[in-house]
């Protein structure tokens, strides 16, 4: 159970600083720390265990038939990484509470910041990798929110949106790789992945999945060629960056090749790519670092290079090697954190961050000065702080590797990046707080306690750690365990400072004094670099690639959707034509060879009339009302033949669908044309639709005609069966099914109407049908005496009809949906006979809120068996005497669905044919020609 | 089917023949008179008459082959009595409102009055 409160924690605590921030700024802290702490202190309670080398796997099925459960694992490599969250996010809230300004919504930043922590914490503790690659997604979405969280500022939106592109990207092809792995494996659960790694090595999908993995790692931790929405994401507030972009979500990528190392690692090829994509990433960024002005801009470069010097690490596929790339997460976590919140803390007093406009704040600003030394001190990799220890052993690592020829290759390329290193730390420290005296917007001066505190508590962890590393040992061990799987690297000890003097001790002696050596050149190295260095942005190129993406799929839509409706209908009835046509190429054109039945008078009669009507609408397509009468006789038609086929459910249904369907397209017709207008005349258009329109018809009728024709049991039958009373506890065939069998259908069905009331409302809340072209605004008299005092005895008659039709609808024909239409119009009459005024007075009712309230009653109906462990939808569940089973509320829930929804359609069209008002009546007296 | 007494088989041949024909004249009426509003009597007048003639019938028939009274025809009646005159009021008012005009020009003449 603690593991998933752990993570679930943040999330339903995420409401609490929502809540609270409408209170005072300091509720809003207190109701987001309330929740990480709780989380911390669960995750602590563990600890003890896990460092002595036990493993917690908590598991709940959730979506088994797809492999997906709810389970959690907490091992030494799991909760290296959930310390760090909730550790690091608890410092992180404590300092944005100081470092958000007031106009700045609160609530906003706290609710993602938590929804955030939910997510990393899912990613780092799942044991299920779908469920990995679902809290994988939600760190994409959740980060997206608090980069653009100044969402005024153009950059951040822009930063935003290409971190979602990119991490969301390669969150599904991560999520491809998952599922790859566990095909191979036969289980997504990473216990059984973990132990089957010379199963997935020797496997033919090996090669994809591990590309498919890799891909989402790089993005996700910013490696080359993938780097560039790390420095575009820092227009996010200085709380964001330091915790998402220092030490939880870029590590994302980190932790998932420590966390698929024993699985995966070991291979040629995951060493060529993995460190490949390392060392590149590591020299480069670490180049570009040296370059940039703004202080962010630096730490992220110089971020994006320490995740490539981690990625190199776990390249090598050495157990040792695995240790000390885990050993540098912690570090880097550490001290990285610590920089973002102190370059914040320069910003927000200072109001710049420019490293060429700021200078000798060490005078303004003692404290901040000393704690940003000691980071980047240790960022640096100066011995006495955790940075050194970790960036030697890696020194020493890169002498040991597999599957390379030239041995001296990694080394150098290492150095280079520990002197570049170097080079930028200097440089941070010393254009900052040194020098001369920079000309700031604001008179800097050192922040309050609260806001240095959190940097002051990680600068300890850094030095600390560097002084006597042997305490940060039982974490690092047992997440290094966790990641090379098992047994303890050979001739590992302990964590030390000194190791005795060999290469790495020359190659650390390099770094330094090259770096500083570098650093001095610097100002001659930015007019080369201001000359030379390629102006070429990854910004700029993939702002150009999403331009590109979108003209293509503007001018692919462009080309299918021009706003003509007879377009998409042929469209439509084309495809449905392509779709039909392939049973006949795959089976024959025969009909069957089942024999005819009888002709009688009656049938003969009915669909003479069917065809006379069809007929008439054809030839009367232009004079659209009388279309719409002749359309009406085709429906009554086929639901006379419903009647005689002995269908009178269907009867009943055609029946009151064709009475709502003709009110509603003589609704539509008072804003439209009266008269189609002319199409010209012969034209091949005109053919085209022709044919198509027969072709689709006769195929139909020949389709029906070859199924009707051939011998084949009957689904009735089964459906009878299921109906019977024990079964499906009612008689009539047609509403069991509706409501029980498959009422899964029909809970979709009711939703979808209710949707689509919605739909129409929205569309036609704001439409003045004065301002609709060519509409002629009929001003009436009074509503006729006749039809007013004749509707309102007949409303209770059709409402207690409904009732009945309803009531009896389990075990005759009727049920919901038949008796919400019949309702509808016993509802619709009173529009119509005495207006909308006079209705809407009398009927204070939100049919709005009566349709959702309707598919509210149907889904809880449908899932009260969930609650007596049944499956969704089963209806018989017994609650007292056999008739009062769910399907009664099941159908009541369709019956306010349908009235709600058809009356929100029905009253949204008819506003438009309301009467003109007064004031528009006085002043259309003059240009009516029905008055004097 | 039971054999029906004689006279009960001719009350209700005569009551079906009947609407019938009243039925046929109504819709007779309505395709051959002159203008609209005489139009108008064939289906709201003769029709209705008709329907009421056929609905008694079956009554009639039905009530006698169940052995019970059957009043489910005497709802339809008071439906059909109901929406026809409605619906004849409601179609001459937008006649008129229309400016459809009788042959005789008297409705042009009142139309001319009221407004």
């Amino acid at each position: 159970m603690t593991p998933l409160l752990i993570v679930l924690l943040p999330f339903v605590g995420l409401i609490l600083p929502i809540i609270l921030a409408r209170h005072s700024h300091t509720a809003a802290t207190v109701g987001a720390l309330i929740p990480t702490t709780l989380s911390f202190g669960l995750l602590l309670s563990l600890a003890g265990d896990v460092f002595a080398g036990e493993v917690f796997v908590a598991s709940w099925p959730w979506i088994e038939t797809l492999g997906m459960n709810l389970s959690f694992r907490v091992d030494g490599l799991g909760m290296l990484f959930a310390i760090l969250i909730l550790g690091i996010g608890t410092l992180v809230v404590l300092y944005a509470h100081f470092y958000l300004s007031d106009s700045d919504p609160r609530g906003r930043f706290f609710g993602a910041l938590l929804a955030f922590m939910g997510a990393m914490l899912g990613v780092v503790l799942a044991e299920n990798v779908l469920l990995l690659a679902f809290f994988w997604e939600i760190t994409s979405l959740s980060s997206f929110l608090l980069i653009a969280y100044w969402t005024h500022v153009p950059l951040a939106r822009q930063g935003a949106r290409m971190a979602l592109a990119i991490t969301g990207m390669g969150g599904l092809l991560l999520f491809a790789g998952l599922l790859l792995v566990g095909h191979i494996v036969g289980s997504y659960e990473l216990s059984a992945i973990l132990a089957n790694g010379a199963l997935i090595q020797g496997h033919d999908l090996y090669v994809p999945a591990l590309i498919l993995v890799l891909m989402g790692a790089f993005t996700k931790s910013a490696q080359f060629p993938f780097h560039f929405w790390l420095p575009n994401a820092m227009t996010a507030p200085t709380p964001v960056s330091a915790y998402l972009h220092s030490a939880t979500m870029v590590k994302a990528g980190v932790f998932l090749l420590a966390r698929m190392h024993p699985a995966l690692s070991g291979t040629p090829e995951w060493f060529f790519i993995v460190t490949g994509a390392g060392l590149v990433t590591l020299t480069f960024a670490a180049y570009v670092a040296l370059f940039k002005h703004d202080l962010k801009g630096l730490l992220a470069y110089s971020t994006i290079s320490h995740l490539g010097l981690i990625t190199v690490l776990f390249g090598f596929g050495t157990p040792m090697a695995a240790l000390v790339g885990v050993f540098h997460i912690l570090n880097h976590a550490a001290f990285k954190a610590s920089l973002f919140m102190s370059v914040g803390i320069v910003d927000h007093e200072t109001g710049t961050r420019d490293m060429r406009i700021l200078g000798g704040l060490r005078h303004a600003m003692p404290i901040t000065a000393t704690l940003a030394t000691l980071g980047a001190a240790a960022m640096a990799g100066i011995p006495g702080f955790n940075g050194f220890i970790s960036k030697e052993m890696l020194f020493y690592e890169s002498w040991k590797l597999p599957f390379i020829e030239n041995e001296w290759v990694v080394p150098v390329i290492v150095t280079v990046g520990g002197l570049l290193s170097m080079a930028y730390s200097v440089r941070l420290v010393i254009d900052t707080f040194f020098g001369e005296e920079g000309d700031t917007p604001a008179k800097p001066h050192d922040p309050p306690f609260g806001m240095w505190l959190p940097v002051a508590l990680l600068v300890a962890v850094c030095v600390v750690v560097g002084v006597y590393p042997s305490i940060a040992e039982p974490i690092v061990n047992a997440a290094a365990l966790a990641t090379i799987g098992g047994v303890m690297p050979e001739g590992y000890e302990h964590l030390s400072l000194w190791h005795g003097f060999n290469a790495a001790v020359v190659m650390s002696l390099i770094a330094i004094f090259g770096g500083a050596a570098f650093f001095m050149l610097r100002h001659k190295l930015f007019a080369l670099a201001e000359r030379y260095w390629p102006n070429l942005h990854g910004k700029l190129v993939f702002e150009g690639l999403v331009e590109r993406v979108v003209d293509a799929t503007r001018a692919t839509t462009a080309s299918l959707e021009n706003g003509s409706l007879q377009r998409y209908v042929m469209l439509l009835i084309a495809f449905v034509v392509a779709a039909g046509a392939l049973p006949f190429f795959l089976f024959d054109f025969a009909p069957g060879n089942l024999p005819a039945t009888e002709l009688e008078p009656v049938t003969i009669v009915i669909f003479g009339i069917f065809v006379a009507a069809c007929l008439g609408v054809v030839a009367n397509h232009k004079r659209r009302l009388t279309a719409i009468v002749t359309l009406s006789v085709v429906g009554l038609v086929v639901s006379l033949s419903f009647v005689k086929f002995s269908a009178p459910d269907l009867a009943l249904t055609q029946l009151s669908v064709e009475v709502v369907t003709i009110l509603l397209l003589l609704l539509a017709l008072y804003v439209l044309p009266k008269e189609t207008p002319s199409e010209g005349g012969f034209s091949l258009r005109k053919v085209r639709d022709g044919i198509l329109a027969s072709v689709a018809g006769l195929g139909t009728g020949w389709m029906s005609y070859m199924v009707m024709t051939r011998p084949q049991d009957s689904i009735s039958m089964t459906h009878l069966e299921k109906a019977y009373y024990p079964v499906g506890g009612g008689t009539n065939v047609v509403n069991v099914t509706l409501v029980d069998i498959r009422g899964f259908d029909t809970m979709g069905e009711v939703a979808v109407l209710a949707m689509a009331g919605l739909g129409i409302f929205a569309l036609l809340a704001r439409l003045n049908p004065e301002h609709i072209h060519g509409v002629t605004r009929r001003v009436l008299d009074r509503y006729p005496v006749m039809l007013t005092s004749a509707t309102r005895p007949l409303l209770s008659l059709i409402l207690v009809m409904a009732v009945y039709i309803f009531m009896r609808g389990h075990y005759l024909p009727g049920g919901g949906f038949i008796a919400g239409l019949v309702a509808t119009v016993a509802l619709i009459i009173q529009y119509m006979a005495s207006g909308q005024q006079w209705s809407s007075e009398r009927m204070p009712v939100n049919f709005r809120i009566m349709a959702i309230i309707g598919v509210t009653i149907a889904v809880l109906s449908g899932a009260t068996s969930l609650a007596l462990g049944k499956p969704m939808m089963t209806m018989l569940v017994p609650l007292g005497e056999p008739g009062t089973v769910m399907t009664l509320y099941f159908d009541l829930g369709v019956f306010l669905g349908v009235v709600g929804a058809m009356m929100t359609i029905l009253t949204s069209l008819g506003v438009l044919s309301r009467p003109a008002s007064a004031e528009t009546l006085a002043h259309s007296k003059e240009t009516n020609p029905w008055k004097p | 089917m039971e054999e029906l007494p004689l006279y009960l088989q001719s009350i209700i041949a005569a009551l079906i023949i009947f609407g019938a024909i009243f039925a046929f004249i109504g819709s007779l009426g309505l395709a051959k008179l002159p203008d609209f509003y005489m139009r108008l009597h064939g289906p709201t007048k003769a029709t209705t008459l008709g329907l009421g003639a056929m609905l008694v019938g079956s009554m009639v028939y039905f009530s006698v082959t169940k052995g019970s009274l059957t009043l489910h025809e005497i709802l339809i009646t008071l439906f059909l009595f109901i929406t026809a005159p409605v619906s004849a009021h409601i179609l001459s008012k937008s006649a008129i409102r229309s400016r459809i005009y009788d042959s005789t020009g008297m409705v042009e003449e009142k139309t001319r009055e009221l407004f």
